[in-house]
């Protein structure tokens, strides 16, 4: 059996095999679970500095760390946002783990500032506030924060 | 001109979209494909069963959270196949400037 196929008709499957590639990169990015447990857990640790005896601090801080540590290998990776599919790995960049990490450190170093900024300005509990904040920031730039095309694979 | 590796069964128009979409993930949910191609069940059902039984795709079932749901996974034969496919479309929009058809031998 034959099958005539134009150049046209070879280019528009082309362009949806590129569609449905892309379609599945969106779905790159880490469950929501894990933003939430990220925001509440901030807030936990603020919670413990500010009203908790002095050793609450550093025990949150390090079961915090701890529990983050060991959720970050399983979905870092951006492949299972949800429970729908299962991302190719050669459509994501190794760089997603990354970023993860560093967002982490850097959303650490916002809180230790923003805590001190509101500790200079009289504030009552500066490190809820701060964690608050900072929780807050989790929650509305997290799932963003996988959805850059930078972090995807090129098609082809 | 040839078209090595073109493949009548997956270049149907919703086939494409299906073998396309599995390309891109190690398994996928049924309702998932289903919703993303606005297909009804049983029409996605049907070409599911085609793809299945060249071999391209498997379906699960496996139970979770007391759920039963249906994985679709495209196989490595119907990835080497999908990827052949592609490579004879790639080679047809290439070679095909100045040629209004070609003739592409179906699998």
């Amino acid at each position: 059996m034959d099958h005539t196929i134009t150049r046209e008709e070879a280019a528009a499957a082309l362009l949806t095999v590129d569609r449905r590639r892309s379609r599945v990169a969106e779905e790159i990015g880490l469950p929501a679970w894990y933003w939430w447990g990220l925001a509440l857990g901030w807030i936990a640790v603020g919670v413990a500095s500010d009203l908790g005896p002095a050793w609450a601090a550093g025990a949150a801080t390090l079961i915090f760390g701890a529990v983050h540590a060991s959720v970050v290998p399983r979905v870092a990776s951006g492949r299972h946002r949800t429970q729908q599919l299962s991302v190719r790995a050669e459509l994501t960049r190794r760089r997603a783990a990354l970023l993860v990490v560093l967002a982490v450190a850097a959303l650490g170093l916002l809180t230790v500032a923003a805590g001190f900024a509101l500790y200079a300005d009289g504030a009552r509990d500066p490190s809820i506030i701060a964690s608050i904040f900072v929780a807050a920031v989790i929650l509305l730039g997290g799932p963003r924060l996988l959805a850059s095309p930078w972090l995807r694979e090129r098609s082809g | 001109m040839s078209a090595e590796g073109f493949d009548e069964l997956i270049h149907q128009s919703t086939r494409l979209s299906i073998v396309a979409l599995l390309a891109a993930a190690d398994w996928m949910d049924f309702a998932f494909i289903r919703d993303e191609l606005g297909l009804s069940e049983s029409a996605l059902s049907k070409q599911l069963s085609t793809l299945e039984g060249a071999g391209y795709v498997t379906i699960e079932r496996p139970v979770s959270n007391h759920r039963r749901r249906v994985r679709v996974k495209l196989t490595p034969q119907g990835q080497k196949a999908f990827q052949a496919h592609v490579r004879a479309l790639r080679a047809i929009v290439a070679a095909a400037g100045d040629a209004t058809a070609v003739s592409a031998a179906a699998k």
